[in-house]
């Protein structure tokens, strides 16, 4: 099928060449290359990322096993040597073929419309894929560091308490990259983690510990944003992690139980689900989680209401 | 006749403080395996006999012949019920 539209390119020079941005729509292209703009990922190579506005939903025929993500579906694997991902609220579909470097993106003007739920949830999935082309492998972590040096990376769910956490050790100065958004990269003999720069999302109770009046609310999501700059960090772009949480909230006193390598290796591949995807990948990806995993020392930590109301205890948590 | 075995070709493998972990692609799911799991699974990246494993495992481990046989029959059924093997027969 052909899209019978006419399209006038518009090429969007982000802030960071890294990524370069076509879009047929010249409103939806301004907004995506300010997100772009915004997250500042440095890759160390160029990926392209073209938008095409299509009068109906173009979305070839897949039958692969879908790998369901909150409002996408993405399909990879053989037989085809491509990846898929399916917008599940609204009629927008991408594909990467393998070894490009390039997402193709097709979309409705009813899709493009809704510009803020398309970036957040259905390009951000692409992105993720795209930049796997650059070496870059998305894990759910944040990230942070501490007073002596010690990089931190926190992973877990959506409610392990990363969020508040990058908040409040932002809001004591701690240089903070993400609540959620990290990518692993090798750099020399080291994994680093680099940073989607982005708002950390609180939800209410989060956000009160903080006892600022910063940040702006977002509706939809029922959440308070706030950069980490506006509680007063500097954002972190990249970090080489010393020390790996494994988190979850809880009633009693905080507890951190050292773990091994192996265990840190299960825990990271669980939160970086993207390792099985893509066979072209998966073994660059399997072997940075694997290096990660020896080069920190992990923790199960068990946030409780004593951290969340003195943050700098985890110092003493985890010496 | 002589069943051959082979690595199923959406296993990844990685080795961590002298073990393994196999990280299936199709299945989405991760298991971990002993040091002689990961020689055996090493191995299976071509067709080979269960005398084959055998011997390889003679080779690597001072143990008897019908140890070596238990392990790798006990090992080739885990990874069977799992789906980490093509078995030709």
């Amino acid at each position: 099928m052909t899209p019978a539209r006419v399209f006038v390119w518009c090429i969007f020079q982000v802030m960071s060449p890294k990524i370069r941005l076509q879009c047929s729509d010249s409103e939806l292209g301004k907004y995506v290359s300010t997100w772009l703009d915004e997250i500042r990922l440095d890759l160390p190579i160029t990926l392209d990322l073209r938008l095409t506005i299509v009068d109906s939903a173009f979305i070839p025929e897949d039958n692969r096993v879908p790998f369901r993500q909150p409002r996408v579906e993405i399909r990879s694997g053989p037989p085809l040597r491509s990846v898929g991902v399916l917008w599940l609220m609204g009629a927008a579909h991408a594909v990467i073929e393998a070894k490009s470097t390039e997402a193709r993106v097709s979309l409705t003007t009813e899709a493009a419309a809704r510009r803020e739920e398309l970036v957040s949830t259905f390009l951000h999935t692409v992105l993720v894929l795209l930049v796997r082309r650059a070496g870059w492998h998305h894990l759910h972590a944040a990230t942070a560091q501490d007073s002596r040096g010690r990089g931190w990376l926190v992973a877990g769910d959506a409610r392990a308490g990363k969020s508040t956490m990058a908040a409040l050790l932002a809001s004591r100065g701690w240089p903070v990259g993400t609540d959620d958004t990290a990518f692993l990269a090798r750099r020399g003999e080291h994994v680093v983690v680099h940073a989607a720069r982005g708002r950390i999302a609180l939800r209410h109770g989060g956000y009160m510990l903080l006892s600022q009046n910063v940040g702006a609310r977002h509706e939809r999501r029922g959440k308070m944003l706030c950069f980490p700059e506006e509680l007063g960090a500097a954002w972190l772009p990249s970090v080489k992690p010393d020390v790996l949480l494994f988190t979850r909230v809880g009633d009693r006193r905080s507890n951190a139980t050292a773990i091994t390598s192996r265990e840190a290796l299960a825990e990271l591949v669980r939160w970086s689900a993207w390792v099985a995807l893509e066979a072209d990948l998966a073994q660059d990806h399997l072997n940075l989680l694997r290096d990660l995993a020896t080069q920190a020392q992990g923790y199960r930590v068990t946030l409780g209401r004593d951290l969340f109301d003195d943050p700098m205890r985890l110092e003493e948590l985890i010496p | 006749m002589t069943s051959r075995y082979t690595r199923h070709p959406e296993l990844r493998l990685t080795e961590l403080e002298d073990e393994g972990v196999v990280l299936h692609l199709g299945t989405r799911k991760y298991f971990s395996v002993s040091e002689s799991g990961l020689i055996i699974l090493n191995a299976l990246e071509a067709a080979c006999t269960f005398e084959e494993l055998v011997a390889l495992l003679l080779d690597e481990y001072d143990v008897s012949p019908e140890e070596a046989a238990d392990s790798v029959t006990e090992f080739l059924d885990r990874c069977s019920a799992s789906n980490l093997l093509i078995i030709e027969e």
